[in-house]
Formats: C-alpha cells, sequence, structure tokens
C-alpha cells in the first residue's frame, strides 16, 4: 500500500508532531504559497522565521497554490495527512483538496485531556478544571 | 515541481532567497529571532520557570521567547509544560503552567466558537459602545509617532523584532482601544500582521479582554505602572507620556466618564 503524503502546513512544523508516527516512511512536503501568506498579511519577519524552520525538517519545499500543488505532488490514489489546525484559511484549502483526494488531519499532543468540555466563559473557570491534569507529564490523569 | 533550496551558506543568503519567494515585501526587516528546532531547543533549555513566575510581568524579567515556537507548533505545549516539571515543584512553576494554560484556553474556545475570531463576543463595559469606537488604525500609531515615547518604542520594537513582551503587548493593546478608542478588531489585526507569534485565537482574544468585549471590566494603566514595570527598557517619563498620568481613578475617569466605577 502506498504511503501517503505528508502535508506540513506553518502550525505544525515539528518532526516529533503526531503526524510523521502515522506514516514514519512518507514524503513530506510544505508549499510555500505566497498568495495565502498575503492573504495572511504575513511580512517578511514571518516568512524568514518560517523558511528556516522548514530548512531543519525532513520536508521538501515547493513554491505554489497549496491545492493545485499538492494535486500534482499525490500519485494516482496517495491520500494525504496534515496536521490538525483551527485556522479557517488552511481549513478551506482541505476542503478544496478533499473534493478530489483523501485528506486526514492528525491533532498534536493535548495539553490536557478532559474528560468533558470546560466551562470556557472566563479563564479560572477553565483552569480549576484543566490544573488537575496541567502539572501532569504528558498531561495525564 | 521543483523542490526548493534548503542549505545556505549562512543567514543572508537564506533571507536573500525567501525575499526572491515574497516578492513586494523586499525593504521589509528581519527579525533577529531565528526559527527552527535548534533555536526551539537552545531557548527552551534557558527557560526558567521559578523566576519566571516572580518577574515575568517585568519587561526585564525572565520571560522565555518561547511562543513563535508554541505558534507554529515547533514546540509542543506538552514538551515545554513536562521540561518545566522537572526544573522545580508544582507551586514554584505554578504561573509558568498557567501560562501555558492560556495558550491552551484560547485555542479552545476558538474551537468552539470560530465566529468569535473577529467579533465582539460581549458588549463594552467602558461605557461606550462599539460605534463610538474607530474602525481603522490612524497612521500617526502604524508608524509609531503617538504622543507617547512608551508607545512608539513598543511600535517601533514590534515592527522591527516581530516581538513583544507579554505587558508591552497589553500597555499598546490598552493605549489604542480606550485612550485612542479605536476598535480592537484595528489593534488585533495590527499586531498580527507584525508579530512572529500570531496567532488569531491567542491575539484576538487577548485583545478582547483588554478591551472588555470578553473581560467584566477593560484593562487599563497609569503612569506609575509603566513605569514600574517597563521603565528599566522603554522611554517612560511624565513628559512624553503624560496621557496616562494620574491615579487610576483619575485615568479611568478620563477615560471612561460614563461608568461610575471600575
Amino acid at each position: 500500500m502506498m504511503p501517503p503524503l505528508i502535508w506540513l502546513h506553518e502550525d505544525c512544523l515539528r518532526a516529533s508532531h503526531n503526524l510523521f508516527d502515522h506514516a514514519p516512511e512518507a514524503k513530506a512536503v510544505f508549499i510555500w504559497d505566497d498568495a495565502y501568506m498575503n492573504a495572511m498579511h504575513y511580512g517578511l519577519k514571518r516568512r524568514v522565521f518560517i523558511y528556516e524552520s522548514l530548512c531543519q525538517l525532513p520536508v521538501e519545499i515547493y513554491k505554489g497554490d497549496t491545492a493545485t500543488s499538492l494535486a500534482q505532488l499525490a500519485q494516482d490514489g496517495q491520500d494525504i495527512i496534515t496536521g490538525k489546525t483551527l485556522n479557517p484559511a488552511l481549513k478551506a484549502i482541505m476542503a478544496v483538496i478533499r473534493e478530489n483526494t483523501k485528506l486526514s488531519a492528525i491533532a498534536d499532543v493535548p495539553f490536557v485531556q478532559m474528560d468533558s468540555p470546560p466551562d470556557l466563559r472566563r479563564f479560572f473557570k477553565y483552569w480549576n478544571k484543566a490544573k488537575k491534569q496541567a502539572f501532569s507529564y504528558d498531561g495525564r490523569p | 515541481m521543483e523542490a526548493q533550496k534548503k542549505t545556505f551558506p549562512d543567514r543572508a543568503a537564506l533571507i536573500a532567497h525567501v525575499k526572491s519567494l515574497s516578492p513586494g515585501h523586499d525593504g521589509e526587516p528581519v527579525s533577529d529571532m531565528v526559527g527552527g528546532r535548534i533555536a526551539a531547543e537552545a531557548a527552551l533549555a534557558q527557560i526558567d520557570p521559578i523566576a519566571y513566575g516572580a518577574s515575568r510581568n517585568y519587561l526585564d524579567g525572565a520571560v522565555t521567547r518561547l511562543s513563535p515556537y508554541i505558534r507554529h507548533g515547533i514546540l509542543s505545549l506538552n514538551e515545554v509544560r513536562n521540561h518545566a516539571l522537572q526544573m522545580g515543584d508544582d507551586k514554584a512553576v505554578e504561573k509558568f503552567i498557567q501560562e501555558l494554560g492560556w495558550r491552551d484556553f484560547w485555542q479552545r474556545i476558538y474551537a468552539q466558537n470560530p465566529d468569535w475570531l473577529w467579533a465582539d463576543i460581549e458588549d463594552y463595559k467602558t461605557g461606550f459602545v462599539a460605534s463610538d469606537y474607530a474602525d481603522e488604525l490612524p497612521d500617526d500609531i502604524a508608524n509609531g509617532e503617538t504622543d507617547s515615547a512608551a508607545m512608539n518604542h513598543f511600535i517601533a520594537e514590534l515592527k522591527t523584532t516581530g516581538y513583544l513582551h507579554n505587558h508591552a503587548r497589553m500597555y499598546l493593546a490598552a493605549y489604542i482601544v480606550h485612550w485612542r478608542r479605536i476598535k480592537w478588531q484595528a489593534g488585533a489585526a495590527f499586531f498580527l500582521a507584525h508579530l512572529l507569534d500570531g496567532d488569531p485565537a491567542s491575539n484576538n482574544f487577548s485583545f478582547q479582554w483588554v478591551a472588555s468585549t470578553f473581560a467584566n471590566k477593560p484593562y487599563f494603566f497609569n503612569l506609575d505602572n509603566l513605569q514600574k514595570f517597563a521603565g528599566m527598557l522603554a522611554p517612560c517619563d511624565y513628559h512624553s507620556n503624560k496621557c496616562f498620568a494620574g491615579t487610576y481613578d483619575d485615568v479611568a475617569m478620563r477615560l471612561f466618564p460614563n461608568v461610575k466605577a471600575l
């Protein structure tokens, strides 16, 4: 079975991200998407920071539109896996990719694991529940 | 498709390559903060979470500058927490761990309420309504040419380095929203465009906390507070920062004349 293509985006620039455990042999790519970065209002400071980070990762960098480039890089029938994100711009790109390709978004290791959703109206309502695990190694009960 | 270069003789060559990939950004500054896991691990090795608890509010305090690495997933919150737990007992590192919790808190709010990112979560508690606040950031703020030398210092630092101490972010955010009566959204967009750690959730919800649209009262400060926590690094003298002078009650009466008590 063909390993998936790993798509690294700006929210998951770490070789120890769960993403790589899902497909240890897979090729990883990052798409340098100038239109995306302009839409995010990223100036040269952020662009250099991201590029420097990529240079230390097992990833190949390609320039172009993200969805179009990934469609070209993924071989016939090859799935894509990427890091889970809340970023609406990246989620929109994922929706486009999913029109033709199976794409799975893998979550990072959580800070704390909660059985039920915390009260998020104010920080200390969250913290009173989260702190039981926040001081545990790997946030485990 | 041809893969881009990943090895360079020096940082200047890397920057030149990024400029070649970034039309229209040629003349912009580059931060001294270096990206990548090597720099992130070096920064992590230097953190002092115990000293952080005592001095984090001072601009020259033991802050970690890990935020750009956490923002881009170069470091996970989990590994930063695990590292800090090895450096002291729970009580000693509590404030540091709690700050990591703030990042987690903002992300969870964002996940549950993506529509809150640019919308007022609650009404302002400033005695004003949203329409009383200007939509656009004025040029004097964007250019760091305001009537406050301290704010100009923070703006220049933000634009040059892509980083601001958290307390400086709070001062500048409060200045924009409360002293200049500008919508928090304009300030948030300005910060996001320059911060290396600019994260929509952490940045925008923090702005809403300052503005009071996600807090019980607005965050503001006075000159005494500014001088105490920022005076060692920023120009905080009275003559170039008069707008902050006075007791908290004095400042509150000037900023929020329609509110009886804060």
